[in-house]
């Protein structure tokens, strides 16, 4: 028997658990959320006035901290986590590099914290192309594709057990409660309801993207972004007097301590977090579930101090973010052999890890623009997910395009970044270009400070069962229990895939106007280790039982009450951002269970 | 207010320069132009100062013929501020818990944070939060004794709650002028004990040892010797900006042309302008708290730099030697080749410049309140060459955004 008992549980507080337990609530039902990660305010939703994000470069960035985990090829490397990421010593992710040694990365996380990855998220908020959804059928009997001598594309494509019509209405409702601006018009997408708010005045260097897009009959669209720029009714959020000043440079990696940026926390558990039937706990690590047969009976979790307690739900539904959602069932299934049985008979679970192919171009430009009033993105454009140009250019699936404002904005993280394609892992540019230092280091700003421009892509990787997640033999985490051991390579037709993506970001660039030099293009298709913190896959659902971990509803196919509702459920991962589409299906499966619990 | 205000209805801070050796010079304001140049004795009788014993400030540290900016706060009733068992749990709980290994992160405590009076960012903006923070499941009361406070009577902490039950974590939160530096022990039901988490320590002059903190904008040496800070200020200036004439003169002038007010408005912890910005206070913060696993590279690296610097350049000081002399180390440096260097006492001397890179860069631009980027100075140079609307986004008063608290 639990401790206590719910309706559901949710595990997680992102963008895959808040919208079920915001949809529950509001019809009644008794909710837990368990979040690993604490509760960290926005100054509106705090009750001392204070948020705990700041507006501070040493927030995203970090001090130095050493890797100390042992019997890793990168044991004493250093990694700069930002507040809300784990200490890695405490919870590694290990992966199999192309050498077979194994490392530990800081790549796949998305952010431990109430709302998590949608935090820290630039908040690109796309919707995926209907063909997302059918990639198997509109790849039938095709033999022209790049980089795919075996065939292996029109093997692993999958279809979604439904298609875009089907979570149309469910993208809406997202688009609503979340909170997102941006424009439809020029969209590849169709929507039945219009439901965003009017977005602001572009950052002026976005004007080149603007040109580049246009000049090759590109159709362009201002970047839907989770950030709200009108007062927002559903969650009871305003915006400052001055609009203006939404826009600022701490947007991505950066929590917003105005809570504007529309997190899960803000947007959809902050407006039920006085309902009596609702209730968070913060700082609290699942760390198994266990089942009498097909019902999952008890929560297992460690309250903020440790201590362990059990807690039970008429439906459990698990949505940690898909490297830990996998790990968690698999730590289920390593105790008990029926649990194992039921929730991997068909040695599914942790196979098809899916992340995107994502890359890009660069650019400097001829004038000089401030872009500490910026957000993430300004323009975006379909033109490369249509049917035509995907067939055209023998690609299986096509992807999004838009601008990254806000990459090189701050100057702290221009140094990290700078000649180097990685985000995430480490302290780069300025450190080994020795020769920037004094009058040189004057005359690099000059060159480059608020010059730089940059487009990226986001295309659907090929699902393989090769890549996968499963639990590290040897590598513990500080509750004794086993790491999430990720091995994910890239197919043959993924670097096709990026090649041309790439290929038009330059081309976007280069067109941007007179003056503009492109200094940079390429994408991840070398490096086994980026993920780019979209997790999906391990879990996916489908129509067949033998195919897939989950049934179409996302419940586990052997179990009444299990639930996966984070990026793990997608059997492909789309091409674009993922954040919306998990927000579309959290509100869809929420809106089914309202009915059975 | 709880404790005497100055005719500006601010907090009365006495602020003392102090030559080591124990000479009581003028006083400086440690926050630039916030409190008046006054001239006053060692005001013996206060039982409180900048964590450094009155009678002999550093005492345990290298004897100095340094001015070192000290402050001393006047006997004052601790004020507290109300922060809930959840926001201890949220800063806390996911270093602290576990079942192996060590504590994650010990820097994290006590947790310095942003003070906020519910009235005004200009009167919030001098002071911090700190929240103390103790873990003993069998403890029947908890206080603290620190120089931030009273020495000798306990504040206590309460027991941190978590459905309604005891955690075992007991804490308190209290208000902490910003700049200043403070020790601190636990009493556990009678017996004082050191914060066994927060490694920072400070040894008293009659052997006590006590656990250290400092709030944002500290500008009192704690990591750093003074010979050490002054080679430091040499070398970090061969890796910023600003050495070339122009910012210089940039820097000169752009504190000096700011009115006496606008100073005390927008900068009241900026200290002393100079062409590292505060890059050394920085560092030598950062490595008193987050990357103290860096400290011993800097001694080693120093001393050996000291050493080559005199070899090269007999009977000159080397902190006193041109801009070349500084150019040509660096060159050294980035050859991973210093001749007269001891690879036998430090192996790598280009390790050593990626990480004062890594600390110069990270320090000029970061925000003001971990000891660089004086004044903000550094945003301020990136505003007027190029275009950087730093205070749009940045609390008031050092930026202009009233929405954001900081």
């Amino acid at each position: 028997m639990a401790d206590e008992a719910f309706d559901a549980v949710i595990i997680g507080s992102g963008a895959g658990g808040a919208p079920i337990a915001h949809t529950l609530v509001r019809a009644g039902k008794r909710v837990l959320v368990l979040e690993k990660g604490p509760l960290f305010h926005a100054q509106h939703t705090s009750p001392d006035g204070l948020s705990d994000f700041k507006r501070d470069e040493e927030f995203a960035t970090g001090a130095e901290k050493v890797l100390r985990v042992p019997g890793v090829a990168n044991t004493g490397v250093s990694f700069y986590s930002s507040h809300v990421e784990p200490d890695l010593n405490d919870e590694p992710h290990v992966y199999r590099d192309s050498d077979g040694r194994d490392k530990v990365t800081i790549e796949g996380y998305t952010a431990q914290v109430v709302g998590g990855g949608t935090q820290l998220y630039g908040g690109v908020s796309l919707r995926f192309a209907p063909d997302d959804f059918r990639l198997r059928t509109v790849n039938q009997g095709r033999a022209d594709l790049r980089g795919d001598p075996n065939g292996d594309v029109a093997r692993e494509a999958q279809d979604w057990p439904f298609g875009y019509d089907e979570l149309e209405p469910w993208y809406c409702v997202a688009e609503e409660l979340v909170g997102i601006n941006g424009t439809r018009d020029g969209q590849l997408k169709p929507a039945s309801v219009d439901n965003y708010q009017k977005p602001l005045e572009p950052n002026s260097i976005s004007t080149h993207v603007a040109a580049g897009m246009d000049a090759l009959g590109f159709r362009r669209y201002r970047t839907p972004l989770a950030v709200i720029t009108e007062d927002h009714v559903p969650s009871g959020r305003a915006v400052p007097l001055d609009r203006e000043s939404i826009k600022t440079a701490f947007v991505n990696r950066y929590g917003d301590p105005l809570g504007l940026k529309s997190n899960t926390w803000v947007s959809l558990l902050h407006p039920i977090s006085t309902e009596p039937a609702f209730e968070l706990r913060a700082n609290c690590a699942v760390t198994h579930l266990s089942a009498t047969g097909s019902r999952v009976t008890a929560v297992h979790y460690r309250d903020p101090l440790g201590r362990e307690r059990t807690v039970s739900g008429t439906v459990v539904v698990v949505a940690c973010s898909a490297i830990e959602s996998v790990r968690l069932l698999q730590l289920s299934a390593e105790r008990d052999p029926g649990f194992a049985q039921r929730i991997n008979g068909n040695d599914l679970l942790g196979r098809y890890f899916l992340t995107h192919c994502f890359g890009g171009a660069s650019a400097r430009v001829p004038g000089r623009h401030d872009k500490s009033r910026t957000l993430d993105s300004d323009w975006a454009t379909d033109a490369c997910a249509a049917p035509e140009f995907v067939r055209a250019n023998n690609l299986w699936a096509g992807g999004a395009i838009y601008n990254n404002t806000s990459d090189s904005a701050l100057p702290i993280s221009m140094a990290r970044t700078w000649a180097a394609n990685d985000m995430d892992t480490t302290w780069k540019g300025y450190l080994y270009d020795l020769d920037m230092r004094g009058d040189g280091f004057d005359g690099y700003l000059t060159e480059n400070f608020g010059r730089q421009l940059s487009v990226a892509f986001m295309a659907n990787q090929v699902p393989l069962p090769t890549n996968r997640i499963t639990l590290h033999p040897s590598v513990r985490d500080k509750w004794n229990r086993p790491v999430a051991h990720i091995d994910k390579g890239w197919h043959g037709h993924d670097r096709a895939v990026m090649d041309v993506l790439a290929e038009q970001c330059r081309r976007i660039l280069a067109a941007g106007g007179e003056g503009v030099q492109v200094i940079g293009y390429g994408h991840v298709g070398n490096d086994v280790r980026r993920i780019a913190n979209h997790v999906l896959g391990g879990a996916r659902f489908g129509a067949d039982p033998e195919d897939s971990v989950l049934d179409p509803d996302c419940r586990a196919w052997r179990f009444d009450n299990l639930y996966v509702t984070d990026g793990s459920f997608m059997p492909t991962s789309g091409g674009a951002n993922p954040t919306l589409t998990i927000q579309a299906n959290a509100f869809r499966v929420g809106d089914l269970l309202t009915t059975r619990v | 207010m709880a404790e005497g205000t100055d005719k500006n209805g601010r907090p009365s801070v006495d602020v003392k320069e102090i030559r080591y050796g124990g000479s009581a010079g003028f006083t400086r304001s440690a926050e630039s132009g916030r409190g008046a140049l006054t001239r006053s004795p060692p005001d013996t009788t206060s039982r409180v100062c900048g964590g450094i014993d009155p009678q002999r400030p550093f005492a345990t540290g290298p004897a100095l013929a340094a001015r070192v900016l000290i402050k001393w706060v006047k006997a004052m009733p601790v004020v507290q501020v109300a922060r809930d068992d959840q926001y201890v749990l949220n800063h806390t709980t996911r270093f602290l818990a576990r079942d192996t290994g060590e504590v994650a992160e010990p820097f994290h405590l006590p947790v310095v944070d942003t003070h906020w009076d519910g009235a005004s960012a200009e009167t919030s903006y001098r002071f911090n939060d700190v929240t103390f923070v103790h873990r003993d499941d069998q403890a029947g009361e908890v206080g603290v004794v620190g120089t931030f406070g009273d020495l000798h009577t306990p504040l206590p902490l309460r027991r941190v709650r978590f459905l309604d039950e005891p955690t075992g974590l007991w804490a308190v939160t209290v208000r902490v002028g910003k700049g200043q530096v403070h020790r601190y022990r636990f009493t556990v039901d009678g017996r004082s004990v050191l914060d066994p988490v927060n490694p920072q320590r400070h040894r008293g002059d009659n052997g006590q040892e006590w656990s250290r903190f400092f709030t944002h904008g500290c500008a009192v040496p704690i990591s750093f010797d003074r010979w050490e800070l002054r080679l430091l200020e040499r070398l970090v200036t061969q890796v910023l900006p600003f050495q070339l004439a122009e910012n210089r003169r940039f820097l000169t002038d752009f504190y000096h042309k700011l009115s006496r007010s606008e100073r005390d408005r927008q900068f009241p912890l900026a200290f002393l302008m100079d062409e590292s910005v505060g890059v050394v206070n920085f560092i030598d913060k950062l490595l008193a708290r987050e990357e103290r696993h860096n400290l011993d590279d800097y001694k080693t690296c120093l001393r050996l730099i000291d050493g080559v610097l005199r070899a090269r350049f007999p009977g000159r000081e080397p902190a006193e030697l041109g801009r070349q002399a500084f150019m040509d180390l660096y060159d050294g440096f980035a050859a991973n080749n210093v001749p007269g260097w001891d690879t036998e006492q430090y192996n790598e001397p280009r390790y050593f410049l990626l990480l004062l890179r890594r600390h110069a860069m990270t320090g000029a631009f970061a925000h003001p309140k971990h000891g660089g980027n004086n004044g903000a100075a550094a945003w301020a140079y990136l505003a007027e060459r190029f275009e950087f609307d730093w205070r749009s986004a940045l609390e008031a008063p050092l930026g202009r955004n009233t929405d954001y608290r900081g």
